[in-house]
């Protein structure tokens, strides 16, 4: 099957992994003295109530400025922070609370992690093949030597370091940092996954790499029906292989929805201002300058996140009822879900004003 | 300040030449030692900025773009070194000049931003008097008055006087990288080079501190180099732009035409290598291979081991620049002297998800 884009459209099947109500607190430091003067303690909230669903052979964009939460979501997903609240369920059963050792080791077979730098993930003094062995021989599995050798030069050849023979026997730094990035996909393929986290895993490549590492993780869940939540603060990149894209703020997602809907038909004011700066490769065009949002300030910091909508100290649209009440996540058709009092009742988003149109250099 | 003022009435260095352009770079090599060998980073790169332009050049890491803007302030590694080429400011050749000598027109006449601005920063002192020190030191500004000018200045890029006493880590990425133009603007020079400005920065913030270069610019009447990988920041706010490949120029001129009708099969593949999200259709298309090891690069034109398009002769000669009437110029063998210039077609690759 094929999109309008010729592109193959891989069978997306049931629910592989599913978020529900999670939420992170982080305490801050300087909590003592709150203690001791009778106050409670600051905390940061990183994840606030965050609510997913990724099925079967699903590309899902996370998308996200710094502090937005994307990173910790990854993290809980993989066990490598504890939520505070909320629960994790994979293929139906609840993976909130994994007791022992056992428990853990079966759930992280099905649930990867691949990094944004390589070069931290390897080390330089462990061949290629030991590299990817590891997790076999840490979790005891895979069967025998001749067996997980097997499995390691399959899931070279698979990131398509090819000859994997020739691969597995060489040093992190003998290699590129597309291979070495390839090396870490392998260490997820393994473990033959259900779901790979990636966490900005191409944000360190250059351009002419990261379109190839991109193509390769996407031949792999067309073959293998493996499902990705892919991590970016790049809307573009999200936009370019995601099936869908959850768009958070503050810890909370802002709108989630088909990758198509959510660029072309953004609900959301955060969303359309994203979508506005998102730079492009082609000179705005003399006739129809392109309108941009940009919006005035900084994220606020996670310790004190706004009343009402969290967004609305930034928002170009806010109006009363913003400040002092939080938008659920309204469900505008298609799969598409807006936190914004302007989506209610499905309705579409009024234009954004547009910044000052950037002065044109001179000589332009 | 002064800096308000028209271009053509600014104080000029006094080995000007009137007539000069503001900056001739011709025949650019700097070249790298490591150990025996030799890295031949930049390898025989020409340019001019006129007056009040904004020029990108673009690349990927290892073209030569960051160590070409190293070697025009003079603040190359010391293992680096210009061995060929001139660097005309006003007509001065910088390329030739002592490290003193240069000190005079590092600041003054050429400054330049940083990506990390938290590394570029001194961690243990104020904003506002890091900004006042290159005005106190170099132009012989008195304290109070360079404090004065600081403060304007900080203003100026969006740092409210109130968070002027403050120390970078009490600042966020986007402020101190605003503060780190505040410094580069603090001796009023002629050209500013912005070395990835805005690499590790939120997009939003990006687009913050783009707008504040593009106002900046046309308010004092700047000259802008600015270098990135990421060709749409260049799209966005240059009028020229310069797309590098291992250390040679591959194509250049006018940023409404190299993007939109680009004829270099490396500027081609690149293009169509950024996801655009403003397009009508998802692509991803890959550039196979790696640039070459610049301490043996191929010989002929060093694109050819990547160019879906090479022909026998680009692996066997360095192609010249060829200047269409348009006014891009471009070295490959595919437009031969007197080409037209009309675009080279390159074949495209297979949707992907279909391996």
């Amino acid at each position: 099957m094929t999109d309008q884009n010729g592109r193959a459209q891989p069978a997306i099947g049931d629910e592989v992994l599913r978020l529900e109500g999670l939420e992170v607190q982080f305490p801050v430091r300087g909590g003592l003295r709150n203690r001791l003067s009778g106050r409670p303690a600051d905390v940061v909230r990183a994840v606030d109530g965050v609510d997913l669903a990724i099925r079967n052979g699903e590309v899902l964009a996370l998308v996200g400025e710094s502090g937005s939460g994307k990173t910790t979501i990854g993290r809980v997903i993989v066990k490598l922070t504890r939520q505070t609240a909320g629960r994790i369920w994979l293929d139906g059963n609840d993976m909130t609370d994994l007791s022992g050792v056992r428990e853990l080791r079966a759930y992280r077979r099905r649930v990867q992690i691949v990094f944004q730098d390589p070069y931290e993930t390897l080390n330089p003094r462990q061949s290629i093949y030991d590299f990817v062995a590891e997790p076999l021989v840490v979790n005891r599995i895979g069967g025998s030597d001749a067996d997980r050798r097997l499995q390691v030069l399959s899931a070279l050849d698979s990131a398509g370091l090819r000859p994997a023979e020739e691969f597995a026997a060489r040093f992190p730094h003998e290699l590129s940092g597309g291979q070495r990035q390839r090396v870490v996909i392998a260490g997820a393929l393994v473990m033959d996954p259900s779901i790979i986290v990636a966490d900005e895993p191409v944000s360190m490549l250059d351009l002419s790499i990261r379109t190839e590492l991109l193509r390769l993780m996407l031949d792999l869940r067309a073959e293998r029906s493996l499902a990705y939540l892919f991590i970016t603060h790049d809307l573009s990149l999200a936009w370019v292989i995601a099936d869908r894209i959850a768009v958070l703020y503050l810890g909370k997602i802002m709108e989630i929805g088909p990758a198509e809907a959510v660029i072309r038909r953004p609900r959301h004011p955060y969303t359309a201002a994203l979508v506005s700066v998102s730079p492009s490769p082609e000179p705005p065009a003399k006739a129809s300058p392109v309108s941009r949002t940009i919006l005035v300030g900084e994220t606020p910091d996670a310790v004190h996140i706004p009343p009402g909508c969290r967004f609305h100290t930034r928002c170009p649209l806010a109006f009363d009822r913003c400040k002092v009440e939080e938008p659920p996540l309204f469900d505008v058709g298609d799969g598409q879900l807006a936190a914004c009092w302007l989506a209610e009742g499905g309705r579409e988003l009024p234009v954004l004003p547009a910044s000052d149109p950037a002065p044109s250099s001179a000589g332009a | 300040m002064s800096g308000s003022e028209p271009v053509a009435t600014r104080a000029l260095p006094r080995l000007a030449e009137r007539s000069a352009p503001l900056l001739e770079v011709e025949g650019l090599r700097t070249h790298f030692q490591l150990g025996h060998e030799t890295v031949h980073a930049v390898d025989g790169v020409s340019f001019r900025l006129e007056r009040g332009e904004a020029l990108g050049i673009a690349g990927e890491s290892g073209c030569g773009k960051t160590t070409t803007a190293l070697s025009l302030i003079g603040l190359l590694p010391p293992n680096a070194r210009i061995v060929e080429g001139s660097i005309k400011l006003y007509g001065i050749d910088l390329a030739t000049r002592s490290e003193t000598a240069l000190r005079r027109y590092r600041w003054r006449e050429i400054a330049i931003v940083f990506q990390g601005a938290m590394n570029a920063l001194n961690p243990v002192r104020r904003i506002l008097d890091q900004v006042a020190e290159p005005m106190v030191q170099r132009l012989g500004t008195g304290e109070r008055e360079a404090h004065e000018k600081a403060g304007d200045l900080l203003e100026l890029v969006g740092i409210p006087r109130a968070r002027a006493r403050a120390y970078p880590h009490q600042l966020s990425g986007g402020m101190r990288q605003r503060a780190m133009i505040a410094m580069a603007l603090a001796c009023d020079p002629a050209i500013v080079i912005g070395d990835e400005p805005t690499t590790a920065l939120d997009v939003m913030i990006q687009a913050q501190i783009l707008e504040l270069l593009q106002r900046l610019q046309k308010q004092l009447g700047l000259s802008l180099i600015l270098i990135t990988h990421d060709l749409s920041v260049i799209a966005e706010t240059c009028d020229r732009v310069m797309i590098m490949y291992a250390g040679l120029v591959a194509e250049e001129g006018a940023v409404a035409e190299v993007f939109t009708r680009p004829r270099h099969p490396y500027t081609q593949r690149l293009l169509a290598a950024i996801p655009n999200i403003h397009a009508e259709r998802r692509t991803l298309e890959t550039i196979p291979g790696s640039p070459p090891d610049l301490r043996y690069p191929p010989p002929g034109c060093r694109f050819a081991p990547r160019c879906p398009v090479a022909m026998d002769i680009c692996r066997i000669e360095v192609p010249s620049e060829v200047r269409f009437a348009d006014g891009v110029r471009v070295a490959c063998h595919h437009y031969p002297a007197g080409s037209d210039g009309t675009p080279v077609t390159l074949p495209t690759d297979a949707p992907y998800g279909t391996r």
